[in-house]
This record gives structure tokens, sequence and C-alpha cells, in this order.
């Protein structure tokens, strides 16, 4: 038994059985094993237990398959959409004069027209949604929020 | 160096570029990763429920998860490991809420060969299996889904620290502590 050898040969062991190891380790595992009794039995244990891998049920699959077509009919609200929200209202609530329909995605819920600056609601997928604060921006960030919000030409 | 099972040759898509492209619309693309990571997907989440029904709950739950969340993947992580680590979260919170395990019920489920033996050694190593699997439930959950992602799946130990909320090197100690355990066991 050699130590460092031994060290090497039980890192490789796991790729080995599975047959996942480079050309050039599976030597050096296969040199190693035949004269070293501690490498042979974790090798063994290795085979062992990756023989007793579990296949997952025939019908899984199929479930799965379907469940992805669910993913794409119920899309979930993202950070973005809930941004425009809130753009939406902030826009509205300081009267940007340029054309909101060209600027404001389609998606934006109609809620965001009564909302008050400062008020939060619960959206309908439980996130927490609202109309952003002006109280301590300075007057450098609410030129940037305005020359974004008129695409640039503020 | 071992050959990762994400980098496809013969022109498959990588895991990344699936992703991509499931992000662009593309269902068949979604539809490959779910082929290729749901069987480990399942036996991490058998590993921590141990029951059948609640573990294709878990996987679908997962799935869903990533999918709907693909749009804040950065690939820091290979897609697999993020896979893994969302569903071995899923695991948790179902064992949580149920506040119990049972015990296996996996009629549906059964062991699969990878490597390539001798019929001779190929009936040992199966008459050997359903123990090794009995024994390896009786390890600590950290050391057993140690062991089994990094021969079952060949996680590599950074990728086990992700997915059992460790360090590399907590996850290299508590595979080879597993493994000691389980010989042990084994005799």
């Amino acid at each position: 038994m050699n130590n460092e050898a031994c060290g090497t040969v039980r890192e490789l062991i796991p790729d080995f059985v599975g047959g996942r190891l480079a050309a050039t380790d599976v030597g050096v595992v296969e040199r190693h094993v035949p004269d070293c009794a501690e490498c042979a039995a974790e090798l063994a244990l290795a085979r062992v237990v990756l023989a007793s891998r579990l296949a997952p049920p025939p019908q899984l699959l199929e479930r799965l398959l379907r469940s992805v077509e669910s993913v794409r009919t119920q899309p979930a609200r993202t950070w973005w959409g809930i941004s425009a929200a809130a753009i939406a209202a902030l826009a509205l609530g300081i009267g940007i004069s340029s054309d909101p329909a060209a600027q404001i995605p389609v998606d934006v819920p109609g809620y965001a027209y009564e909302v008050e600056e400062g008020d939060i609601w619960l959206s309908d997928d439980g996130l927490v949604a609202g109309a952003p604060l002006f109280d301590g921006l300075s007057d450098d960030a609410l030129l940037q929020l305005l020359d974004e919000l008129s695409g640039g030409s503020a | 160096m071992s050959v990762r099972d994400e980098e496809r040759l013969g022109g498959d898509p990588s895991d990344l570029e699936l992703v991509h492209a499931g992000r662009s619309g593309d269902d068949s693309a979604l539809g490959e990763l779910v082929k290729r990571h749901h069987a480990a997907a399942y036996r991490v989440a058998v590993s921590l429920v141990n029951e059948d029904d609640v573990a294709q709950d878990v996987v679908q739950d997962a799935f869903i998860k990533a999918f709907r969340a693909l749009g804040g993947f950065r690939g820091d992580a290979s897609f697999r490991t993020w896979l893994l680590t969302i569903t071995a979260n899923e695991a948790r919170g179902a064992l949580r809420r149920s506040s119990r395990r049972k015990e296996t019920a996996l009629e549906d489920a059964g062991p699969v060969q990878s490597e390539a033996m001798g019929p001779a050694q190929a009936a040992v190593v199966s008459q050997e299996a359903g123990r090794a699997r009995a024994m390896l439930e009786r390890l600590p959950e950290k050391q057993r889904l140690s062991v089994s992602l990094r021969i079952e799946e060949g996680l590599s130990f950074k990728e086990i620290g992700e997915v059992i909320g460790s360090s590399e090197g907590a996850a290299r100690v508590n595979y080879f502590h597993g493994i000691r355990r389980l010989r042990e066991l084994m005799e």
C-alpha cells in the first residue's frame, strides 16, 4: 500500500466505475488496484453502489415533458414585468410627455394606473410590487431616471 | 481528468446551448434537458424523501422552478448542478411539509447497470446491490448524498458542495467518511 498512490486512485475510482475517466487515468487505476487490497475493496464497493443506482419510473419522463408545456402556457411574472409596472406608474405620475404606447411594454397591468407613489400591493403571483418613492433621490438620480424614461432625450 | 456528460461529442448541443434555446422559446430544448437530467434529479429526490410518488412530485416541481427561472441562470454552475440543487431544496421542503419519512416504496424503480462486466462479476455485484442500497439509506444525509452524487452522477466535490450546501472540502470529507462507513456496514 502506497499512501500517495492510494490517495490518487481513490479520487479516481468513482469516475473509473462510471466510465468517465480519460484513458491515461484508467491506466493509473488498472495498474495500482491488483497490488492494493484496500483500493481493490473500495473499487468493488463503488461498483456495487453504482449497480444499485435506481432508474426512474418509466412514466416520469412523459409526465415531466407534459409539465414543460405548462411552463410555457402559464408564464410566471418576472422581475422586469414588475419593474415595468412600477416604471409605468412612475412615468404617468410625473407626466412624461413622450408617447407611452411606444415606451411601455404591453404586459403592464391595469392596476398600475391607480396606485399612488409609495403604495405597495401584492401581485397575482404573490410578489410585493409597488410604485417607487422619490424621497431621498438626488437631483442627479432624478435626472437620470427622467432620461431613461424618456428614451434618452431629456 | 473525467469526461463530463455535458461535454457532448458528435454535435449534440451542450446543456448551456439548450438553456439558451429554451430561453428563446424552444420547447424541444427544454425537453432535451429533461431527458438528460431527470434520472439524476429523481435519484437525488428519492435519496432525500425515500418515497417514489413524493420524489416524482419533487422532480416535477424542481424542473418547473428551474425552467421558470431560466432567465436568471448565469451559467456559473453547470445546469445539472443547478437543477440538482433545486431538486435537493424541493425535497427538503417536501420533507418539512410531511414531517415524516416513510419506508421505501419504490416498486416501479429498479437498479440500472452501467459498467461493462463479465457475467460472474455482474452476478456478484447485482447480488450485493440491493444490500448496498439499504446500507446507503443508513448513512447521514450529507454522506449519503455525497457518495451517491460522486459515484452515481459523477459530480465533482465542488459541485457536490453546491448541492448539499457545504464547501468543496466538506463534501470531500463527507464522501470519504460515507465510503468508510459503507464498507463497515457491508462487511
